[in-house]
């Protein structure tokens, strides 16, 4: 293969400007962290950089949260139409709603062109995840909306900064609008601080270059990944492969929500299609067509080989199709703060699906999507404070080796806030943050154990808003594996009371009271009882797994106290079929 | 002949011991031995006598040993460390396993986390609580303490690493369960987060404890057969090992707390770019060490190296983007803050599935090395590009001793590069170099573009076996005027540790808003620091005018979740006035992120850097560097340069040459330690400090 298409294009140039771009992204991001006010963003990490040329292709992504990536394009596309050609340097354009460009609001897209004289180069682009941005519910990330105008304040693509004045219209509006205004100031100030980092670098790469000449070497990145992109396809079987998932409920009713995926692999390219996935809900579970679109290529690109390079090429091998006032494409006023679990499940679905095509390389389902929970009230001095918080995670078994227990969803790139800094800023007290022995999917490869956060409120009172979910419907196993356990949700009043609590919850908590999450495992990859028992004894040894779940999914005989393989019993329980 | 007063330094690496001697009368001597790794003492003996011998002087002569040592990373990498344990608060056993759960690449569903030091069998829970607040929410029972502690024991447990949640704010539960420990299992070795560095972050400051658990033993037994080594040989003069931040420690500290001490080997470089800076007047540098598996740069701002509070100690090569975790050993110790590529001579080129050029981070290493070694490595070096580009001397590289085949070189870069790419032999040789010049240049930029700092400010001071056969086109790449080759640049790391000073660190946790900081508390922590620092240098043996402590103050506007460390004088601050506190670090925040606010901040930590001058340290002034002289005539041979596009005969010089007088580019200049070359336009002369200064070209710029 050779790097050059039909452009003059010197390959050494190629890949300098290719690690030029890596590493401009990755300034961006760090800038961000380094700068924000919210845990949300500088300790989860729950935020994006990239640049994109002057049509809105994304040509590089800094290594944060992944599914951002994919809905870049829609926003870009809205910028463009609305600024075009008006758009001068110093300008910077935020947007965050989800029927114009946006995914959902707290997710704040800023936009700043960059120019190298008169010449359009290209746009940074940094997405956070704001604390909070109004509505009904602090936080603003409820999964019982019934309509995007409970949810917060809607920004179209308005100019916070037209030719380098700042828009205190702007600023005063949304000031007044969302419950933590320094936070959200702050966070914007960090997103427009990384955006001219990423304008500051890009023009020293056209200063070396000249713009045209970096033009020309953005057109063949995205090319370029695409050509890797469809070289790898061509290698997958065609054919059409369907797989369903299900999301428990909607929070109102008991009925399962169905994600249905089939994946037709045409030569170099693969359409998607979600027909027969649930109509859009009465609930903010609604994952917009460009969210869905992002977790589609998502999983797609998970399934490929080789460095190609994170851009927007990497799309236009890949079709997706979504029937309309559907959960993965709804219709306005439909309520969309909880997307993120839909768009989890529609990355399962795809790798169910995936599973058929390239069986050797995707893992049994993960713990389904970070569980996020949003804490707020006032304190004694009458202070407002919001957690947002998201507990990660589990990873199912994998072809050749187990899952890993702990970690960020790979749709992601999140991060955790350290119990000690959080209990530092809020009134809240974590007594519990371990994994969960037994809870993974048994397989010949093992799913990683899930994870469990708890949260005793020290102040007065507080809104609880927690979304989960796989309560129901288990995280599947591949391969003849089994499913994890699912989440559990409870409180334990101050005064001793247990409660058991639904995945979806929007509730009072008083002083003392202790809330609890406990994640699910990941589900197992291949027969559990042809697990190697030396394997089987080391998790009994090590306390992840304990001597009677050994004995019950592997029928592997271990002494609970020491670790020990009893080779004998184990012959015999497994030849006892 | 005796009377010497002789201070020696010490780069004991994995290949090769490097020994530098440094007389009385400030010359340098030195000696470059083959490692012994099973015992690394018997190398520096025999290389020490062996130069000793050579000038005249005996051991009794040494004033001091200081060195840098591998033992801890390589304990690490290796997974030989104790057999160690951990006791936590109950509920928060699986904080050192969970870590900050990220992954350091995107979409790779292979990826491996990096298994916890401790399993989860040897991490144990006790039930105590310690609030956000310092006051304890359920107290530390005394027999759940003895009952971990004897299971450890029972299971074979070495050491054993405390680490309670809100320590920060009241270590009080983790140094009465440590000396509960240390009074019923006296075999037992026993760390506590509180001593070792009791920063807020409980993963990170539990990760920190565990490493220096998990080093003890090695690290001890290591210290111990030196010293014996040495005294044995007849030595008495103290042994000093240097920090990851580029002070030294005593053996004694370095028992207690050895994961100071994981980032030793490539510290003593970065002092000595450092101490070279003040004395030729670069104080602004940018120090680039490249050797055979990575290249390594870190900045030096008004003559001391720019330090970072923590970082990840993984296996291999470290990103040079900070912001990614979850790829190793999270590290919260003063350590300099050095970016890493995997660029070195041996890094291997190759072209990927998308037909794309890519150098590293897999390296052919020393063994089988390079293509041109003919040692069983037919892949494509950095170092046969730099053969072929006729930049290395084809008869044999480390002055002539090590034989090499240029065309081995030849072919390995035509068959894996060349042909497969459409280019003919020159043009992908150069693009092999040049790729490893631009994963350079953006480790230069992380630690200078990243932190808002303009490289073409600074001089860029080259050094490593490698640094001075890329160093001008490097600086051209980023702007870069001038580039300084110091003395024994290819054994720098030990020549550098004789320019170092004893240090410790110190810090304590006084979070507030700045504007609630009243000067009785402020005065409590900085008296309470400074007695710690002065008992620790008098300990040493430092008097207390050759005792200065450096003050610095963690601040962050309201919110966030990363400080920036100003320095500060506190005798200007005993009034209870901080303006001055505000004042620097709204400067020092416009300096690394371009803006600033109106909005309160909060003061986090005050830091300790508390040193004790060592006594003749080297300072380069007037630096007289008797390195083995390469008997080299001025010859020439045929080399490409990028300015000229096409091959030229160009003059091949003993980099001694230089001290007659200025020598102009096209030339190569040759040592026994290093190659410097120089392209057309560039000129190099000495500056009186032992060192080569190049002027870069303008050409080089512009490429």
């Amino acid at each position: 293969m050779d790097a050059s298409g039909t452009r003059d294009i010197d390959p050494i140039t190629f890949a300098v400007i290719k690690n030029g771009l890596d590493a401009i992204v990755d300034e961006m991001a760090y800038d961000v962290i380094r700068t924000a006010r919210s845990e949300i963003v500088k300790d989860v990490m729950d935020y994006s950089a990239a640049i994109c040329d002057t049509q809105g292709n994304m040509i590089a992504q800094a290594k944060t949260v992944a599914l951002h990536l994919g809905a870049v394009p829609e926003a870009m596309g809205v910028v463009l139409d609305l600024y075009g050609d008006s758009l001068v340097p110093g300008d910077a354009v935020i947007l965050n709603d989800p029927y114009q460009g946006g995914m959902h609001l707290p997710d704040i897209f800023m936009f700043m062109p960059i120019f190298h004289g008169d010449t359009l180069l290209g746009f940074s682009v940094v997405i956070c995840h704001h604390t909070d941005v109004g509505g009904r519910v602090a936080g603003s990330n409820a999964s019982d909306s019934t309509e995007i105008f409970q949810e917060g304040i809607r920004i179209p693509a308005l100019k916070l900064f037209a030719a380098g004045v700042q828009n205190d219209t702007l600023i005063m509006l949304i000031e007044k609008n969302v419950r933590l205004p320094d936070r959200v100031i702050g966070d914007l100030k960090a997103q427009f601080a990384a955006c001219r980092t990423g304008a500051r670098e890009l023009g020293k790469l056209a200063d070396r270059y000249g713009a045209e000449t970096a033009a020309m070497y953005f057109d063949e990145l995205l090319d370029y990944a695409e050509r890797m992109t469809r070289a790898e396809i061509a290698t997958w079987p065609d054919g059409t492969y369907s797989f369903t998932d299900y999301i428990d409920d909607d929070g109102f009713t008991d009925t399962p929500l169905p994600i249905a995926v089939a994946i037709t692999v045409h030569g170099d390219s693969v359409t998607v299609d979600y027909e027969g996935s649930a109509p859009q809900v009465p609930a903010a579970l609604n994952s917009t067509k460009s969210y869905t679109n992002s977790c589609t290529y998502l999983s797609v690109r998970c399934c490929l080989k080789g460095d190609i390079p994170n851009n927007a090429g990497v799309f236009r091998a890949i079709a997706v199709n979504a029937p309309d006032a559907s959960i993965v494409n709804p219709k306005i006023p439909a309520a969309v703060a909880a997307r993120a679990l839909t768009g989890y499940r529609i990355v399962d679905a795809m790798f169910g699906a995936l599973a058929q095509i390239v069986p050797d390389r995707v893992p049994a389902a993960g713990e389904g999507g970070n569980t996020v929970v949003c804490l707020g009230g006032y304190r004694e001095d009458g202070a407002p404070f919001i957690i947002v918080d998201m507990i990660c995670g589990a990873w199912g078994g994998r072809p050749d080796k187990d899952g890993i227990e702990a970690i960020t969803n790979p749709s992601q790139n999140l991060s955790n806030t350290p119990v000690e800094t959080m209990e530092a800023q809020h009134p809240v007290r974590v007594e519990e943050y371990a994994l969960v022995p037994d809870s993974c999917g048994a397989g010949k490869w093992r799913g990683g154990l899930g994870v469990v956060r708890s949260y005793r409120l020290l102040a007065p009172e507080a809104g609880l808003q927690l979304r989960a979910d796989r309560m129901k419907i288990l995280p599947y196993g591949l391969a003849g594996g089994e499913p994890a356990t699912g989440a559990i949700n409870e409180i334990t009043t101050a005064d001793g009371e247990h409660i058991d609590l639904p995945s979806k919850i929007n509730r009072r908590m008083a002083r003392g009271d202790l809330v609890r999450h406990v994640q699910p495992g990941g589900g197992g990859f291949g027969d559990p009882l042809t697990r190697d028992p030396e394997r089987v004894a080391r998790d009994v040894w090590n306390a992840k797994i304990t001597a009677d779940y050994a004995r019950e999914h592997h029928r592997v005989a271990v002494d609970g106290a020491t670790g020990i393989l009893d080779e004998a019993a184990t012959a015999a329980l497994r030849a006892g079929g | 002949m005796s009377g010497f007063e002789i201070h020696i330094g010490c780069d004991i690496g994995g290949t090769f011991t490097d020994i530098v001697a440094q007389m009385g009368d400030g010359a340098l001597h030195v000696r470059k031995v083959a490692s012994t790794p099973n015992d690394p003492g018997e190398a520096v003996v025999a290389g020490l006598a062996d130069l000793l011998a050579d000038v005249g002087a005996s051991l009794s002569d040494v004033r001091e040993v200081v060195h840098g040592t591998t033992v801890g990373s390589n304990t690490i990498l290796q997974k030989a460390g104790a057999k160690t344990g951990l006791i936590t608060t109950a509920g928060f056993r699986d904080i050192l396993e969970i870590g900050r759960i990220r992954t350091p690449t995107m979409f790779d569903l292979t990826w491996e986390k990096p298994e916890p030091l401790v399993p989860r069998r040897h991490r144990l829970e006790v039930g105590e609580r310690m609030g956000a607040d310092g006051n304890v929410v359920r107290p530390l029972v005394d027999d759940e303490v003895l009952a971990a502690g004897k299971r450890l024991v029972d299971e074979g447990i070495e050491a054993v690493a405390i680490c309670y949640i809100n320590s920060c704010f009241n270590a009080e539960h983790e140094r009465r369960s440590a000396s509960l420990l240390a009074d019923h299992f006296p075999d037992l070795l026993v760390t506590a987060s509180c001593d070792v560095l009791p920063e807020m972050k409980e993963y990170e400051r539990t990760s920190t404890t565990v490493v220096n658990a998990y080093l003890l033993v090695e690290m001890r037994r290591y210290l111990a057969n030196l010293t014996r080594n040495l005294g044995a040989a007849g030595m008495t003069a103290p042994l000093l090992v240097v920090a990851s931040s580029g002070g030294m420690m005593r053996v004694e500290t370095a028992s207690e707390i050895p994961v100071f001490a994981v980032g030793s080997g490539p510290a003593g470089g970065v002092m000595g770019a450092a101490r070279l800076g003040q004395a030729n007047g670069n104080p602004d540098a940018i120090a680039f060490d490249m050797g055979g598996t990575t290249a390594k740069a870190s900045i030096i701002e008004g003559g001391a190296p720019m330090l970072t509070s923590e970082y990840e100690f993984r296996d291999g090569i470290s990103t040079p983007s900070r912001f990614i975790k979850g790829g190793g050993y999270m590290l919260k110790v003063p350590a300099i803050d050095i970016a890493e590529v995997g660029a070195g001579g041996g890094s291997i080129a190759w072209i990927d599935d998308g037909g794309l050029l890519q150098v590293g981070p897999l390296s052919a290493g020393a063994d089988p090395g390079p293509a041109c070694y003919g040692r069983g490595n037919d892949r494509p070096t950095v170092t046969d590009a730099n053969v072929v580009l006729g930049y290395l001397n084809p008869a044999g590289l480390a002055g002539g001793s090590l034989e090499i085949d240029p065309q081995l070189s030849e072919r390995a870069i035509m068959t894996h590069i060349g042909e497969p790419l459409g280019l003919n032999l020159v043009q992908a040789a150069s693009g092999v170099r040049k790729i490893a010049n631009v994963a350079m240049a953006r480790a230069i930029r992380s630690v200078t573009v990243e932190r808002g700092r303009d490289a073409r400010d600074m001089v860029l001071m080259a050094f490593g076996g490698g640094g001075p056969v890329h160093a001008v086109e490097v600086a051209g790449l980023l702007g870069i005027r001038e580039v300084i080759v110091p003395a024994m640049s290819g054994v720098f790391c030990s020549v550098g540790m004789l320019a170092s000073d004893v240090e410790h660190n110190f810090v304590r946790n006084i979070l507030r808003p700045l504007a609630q900081l009243d000067a009785q508390t402020f005065a409590a922590a900085v008296e309470g620091l400074a007695a710690d620092g002065r008992a620790r240098l008098g300990a040493d043996g430092f008097p207390a005018e050759r005792i200065n402590l450096a003050f610095g103050a963690d601040i962050r506007y309201l919110g966030q979740s990363s400080e920036l460390t100003v320095p500060f004088d506190p005798d200007g601050l005993r009034g209870g006035d901080f303006t001055v506190l505000h004042d620097a670090f709204q400067h020092s925040y416009n300096e690394t992120f371009g803006y600033i606010n109106d909005e309160p901040v909060e003061i986090v930590n005050i830091r300790l850097a508390a040193r004790g001058i060592r006594e003749n340290r080297l300072t380069f002034e007037g630096v007289d560097a008797h390195v083995v002289a390469l008997d080299i005539p001025d010859g020439e041979r045929s080399a490409w340069f990028p300015s000229t596009g096409g091959y030229a005969t160009v003059p091949t010089r003993a980099r001694t040459a230089v001290s007659a007088g200025p020598v102009a580019g096209p030339a190569i200049l040759e040592a026994y330690d290093t190659t410097i070359v120089l392209p057309p336009g560039a000129t190099a002369r000495s500056d009186g400090c032992g060192s080569l200064v190049i002027d870069v070209p303008d050409s080089v710029m512009e490429q």
